[in-house]
């Protein structure tokens, strides 16, 4: 038998402007906790910090669009291999090593982010556009 | 960030585009001389345009029009026998040059060849290729012209013996230290980029400044509009084009040269073949099986996980973006600052053809581009106090040893 392909296939969802559920939680017990996700068309990445956190981001680089499906998770996040801008679970941009010392680009660096959410052993994604607490009042029991 | 607008200004090359046009002032690789060993004719496809290497009438090779295909694919190489030369179409003038066929597709007279090392030096201390990338041509030259991403994507985590490094690149020990130039990057990922504008595109300094005083210095160069010269190596230099074969396709041409031995032809080709499949130059490794990624190979060995061959990296990081770079969405750092001076040049082409003023183009007037030599393109190390003139040196002695004539004085 042929291995396993080292990114697995893209899960392709189209759902309502609700919660949604993406996957169960197992899925992503693998030695590199990452997915790639079309969720209505967009292009993201489903991955799992080593604090134990989900993130569900833009595939994209904010820097020049590079594809992060390949990225490598470490130091608590998912770093690009193209020039290593890192980012965290929420897609905050944390460093940008290549960038003089003194920059402070990074800060106004974020990718296009989805809530997500664990309940019940499945991963779900939040579609609304409702504040936080509505967020909250329609999560999934 | 730039506009949607602007992007398909700078990036679209068919005929009657802005962009299209600056290119058409410029000799085109259009195929490796080693394709004319196949029957003519030879197709091509080249900007958007449908074409064939054939010889006229008189016997002359040139790159005729040709009628495509039902549904032929971007990348496609029909045979001899289904290609069908369309009479009406524009023929174009063609010149075989240290192993790439080179064909002008614009108006008028083309400009003359610059007098650059890749061109000066005899047929054996250079070597040519070419491979495909998925992607449009734009990103690909911007890769090349991006001094502080080999940092990072070309990273590996443990160096080769630079012993067993013929062919490939940054395996080098830096002149005059004990570090490869895998190390310097590894270690100085932050360089100080500085940009020139020059009579053939733009020279592009990065300064690695080291702890003992001393600054590793890279130079490199985008020549205008679509290649780049770029050190391999102590012995050789490429000079690299990214030639569009449509708005989502580009081959990159490179031309070896070396400034000592003649080039080991059949290692490079060897090396290289493996690589790639023929009649198209396609890459083996590719989207379709995740340019060989291994996850644990990057964790413990490179930083993409996709093997030692630098050319794949590259590959995988423009193709990535998709076919044609969403720019609206970019955000440039001060890493990008030749990016952003090359778009900027790019732009002030697309004005001056606008308006009739070809000659206010880089290399166009065919006196002053038999006067251009070099580009100076190397890596060495200097004192921080002295980088300036140690890299100049540095680039006068490998010169002055050179078989060929490489003299810039």
């Amino acid at each position: 038998m042929a291995d396993p392909a080292p990114i697995p296939a893209e899960l392709q969802i189209d759902a309502p402007q609700t919660w949604v559920r993406l996957i169960e939680s197992a899925a992503l017990d693998m030695p590199r906790p990452l997915i790639p996700v079309r969720l209505n068309g967009k292009r993201l990445v489903l991955f799992r910090d080593e604090a134990g956190s989900l993130g569900l981001i833009g595939r994209n680089c904010p820097h020049r669009g590079a594809d992060l499906c390949y990225g490598r998770l470490e130091d608590n996040g998912l770093r690009c291999p193209f020039h290593g801008w890192h980012f965290d679970h929420t897609g905050q941009c944390v460093e940008q090593p290549a960038e003089p010392e003194d920059s402070q680009m990074y800060k106004a660096i974020k990718i296009p982010m989805i809530p997500v959410e664990e309940r019940d052993g499945s991963i779900w994604a939040y579609l609304g556009t409702g504040s936080d607490a509505e967020l909250i009042k329609e999560a999934p029991a | 960030m730039i506009s949607e607008k602007l992007n398909q200004q700078i990036t679209q090359i068919g005929p009657d585009t802005p962009a299209g046009d600056v290119l058409r002032c410029y000799w085109q690789p259009a195929a490796l001389e080693e394709e004319l060993d196949a029957p003519l004719p030879v197709p091509v496809t080249l900007m958007g345009e449908r074409l064939a290497l054939v010889r006229d009438t008189a016997g002359a090779l040139v790159l005729a029009t040709r009628l495509p295909l039902p549904d032929e694919p971007a990348i496609s190489h029909p045979d001899t026998g289904e290609i069908q030369i369309d009479t009406n179409g524009p023929s174009y003038p063609v010149v075989v040059k240290k192993g790439i066929v080179f064909a002008y597709l614009g108006q008028g007279e083309p400009p003359a060849f610059p007098n650059f090392d890749c061109f000066r030096a005899d047929d054996a201390h250079v070597f040519a290729f070419k491979g495909l990338w998925e992607c449009n041509w734009l990103q690909a030259l911007e890769i090349g012209i991006d001094p502080a991403h080999a940092s990072f994507l070309h990273r590996f985590l443990e160096d080769e013996d630079p012993a067993n490094s013929y062919g490939k690149q940054f395996r080098d020990k830096v002149a005059s230290t004990d570090m490869t130039v895998s190390q310097v990057l590894r270690e100085y990922p932050r360089p100080d980029i500085d940009v020139e504008e020059t009579d053939y595109g733009l020279k592009i300094t990065a300064l690695r400044h080291m702890h003992d005083g001393y600054t590793h210095v890279r130079i490199t160069n985008q020549i205008f509009p679509e290649a780049i010269c770029i050190p391999m190596s102590r012995e050789m230099t490429i000079t690299q084009w990214h030639v569009p074969i449509d708005d989502e396709h580009c081959y990159w041409y490179t031309l070896f040269t070396s400034f000592k031995d003649p080039v080991n032809k059949e290692l490079m080709r060897a090396q290289r073949l493996k690589e790639h499949v023929l009649p198209t130059y396609a890459p083996k490794k590719n989207r379709g099986n995740f340019y060989g990624y291994d996850p644990r190979e990057q964790e413990t060995t490179t930083y993409t996980g996709m093997g030692m061959d630098i050319n794949v990296h590259d590959q995988w990081a423009v193709e990535g973006m998709g076919a044609v770079q969403d720019r609206t969405r970019e955000h440039l750092g001060r890493s990008d600052k030749a990016i952003i001076r090359y778009r900027r040049m790019l732009r002030q082409a697309i004005k001056a053809l606008e308006s009739g003023d070809r000659q206010a183009l880089p290399m166009q007037d065919a006196s002053a581009a038999k006067a251009i030599i070099g580009p100076l393109s190397n890596d060495s190390v200097a004192p921080t106090d002295n980088w300036p003139g140690i890299s100049h040196e540095a680039d006068l002695e490998r010169r002055a040893s050179c078989p060929w004539d490489a003299s810039i004085s």
